[in-house]
């Protein structure tokens, strides 16, 4: 029972992680492709619609469930995605009175949430990929220019998109 | 001394419903359904049997336009499964 608990979470686990990864990198591909194009800074108004496309989405695909089953795992790591991502929507709202750098503060709080969520499911490739997003933290800074939003797709690729294929196949794998 | 066990605990698809819902925080009728392999009537009565004694909550609500039934174990479910592993126990020369 606990087998086919832990075979069920892998299988939801990587839903979350590909459609908020996926979603970030098509926008922030956007954002730079914009930023490029118009060298305007409100090209960044861009960033708040992935918290707004990943509930949608989200609910969408969740309707589509036939079966129903929520694990304690589930709980806990719905309420780490959830502090992390109320903390992310707010520090974001910030940006209109401090200029911070935001991609390097996201990429070290979703890299912090993703490494959780591997502790927390023992999944060692989330773990890794978390560990990598929450060190490439310090790109934005290394890096100048709208280039670094470019870093961020790819720290988001390699720290949610990745592992939630993994994660997505292990599950199909394993209740086939 | 071999320990009473629990007449309502003590059935195969009753025990199983109780150890499915004791490892998750809810599940749905179709997630019970999947896991028991038993008849549709057959889990109705035996979740009506176990809400009945209070072990677990149902919750009868839809989605889209389907009806879905989510069950949940309660804090008596757990404290009457965790006596009848107890009890069991003794049968089975476990008993601490």
């Amino acid at each position: 029972m606990i087998r086919n608990t832990q075979q069920k979470l892998e299988s939801e686990q990587g839903r979350p992680l590909l459609i908020f990864g996926y979603i970030t990198v098509i926008i922030s591909v956007s954002v730079y492709v914009l930023l490029k194009t118009t060298n305007s800074y409100y090209s960044n108004l861009l960033w708040f619609t992935i918290p707004l496309l990943g509930g949608l989405f989200m609910f969408i695909l969740r309707k589509r469930k036939t079966k129903y089953v929520k694990t304690f795992i589930d709980g806990i790591v719905n309420i780490v995605w959830s502090t992390i991502g109320v903390v992310t929507i707010l520090l974001s709202f910030t940006s209109f009175f401090l200029s911070l750098n935001y991609l390097a503060l996201m990429l070290l709080l979703l890299g912090i949430a993703t490494t959780l969520t591997g502790l927390i499911v023992r999944f060692k490739p989330i773990i890794f990929c978390g560990i990598i997003g929450t060190l490439s933290c310090i790109l934005p800074f290394v890096f100048n220019g709208y280039e670094k939003v470019l870093i961020f797709t790819v720290a988001i690729f390699i720290m949610m998109v990745i592992p939630g294929h993994i994660l997505q196949y292990n599950g199909r794998k394993e209740n086939v | 001394m071999f320990k009473e066990l629990n007449p309502l605990l003590h059935s195969e698809l009753r025990l199983g419903i109780m150890s499915i819902l004791i490892s998750v925080e809810e599940a749905d009728f179709l997630f019970i359904k999947e896991k028991t392999s038993a008849s549709v009537g057959n889990i109705s009565v035996q979740l009506e049997k176990l809400s009945t004694a209070g072990y677990i909550q149902v919750e009868k609500g839809f989605l889209g336009k389907r009806t879905r039934t989510v069950c949940k174990i309660t804090p008596e479910g757990i404290a009457a499964f965790a006596e009848y592993v107890e009890a069991i126990k003794t049968y089975l020369g476990k008993e601490t």
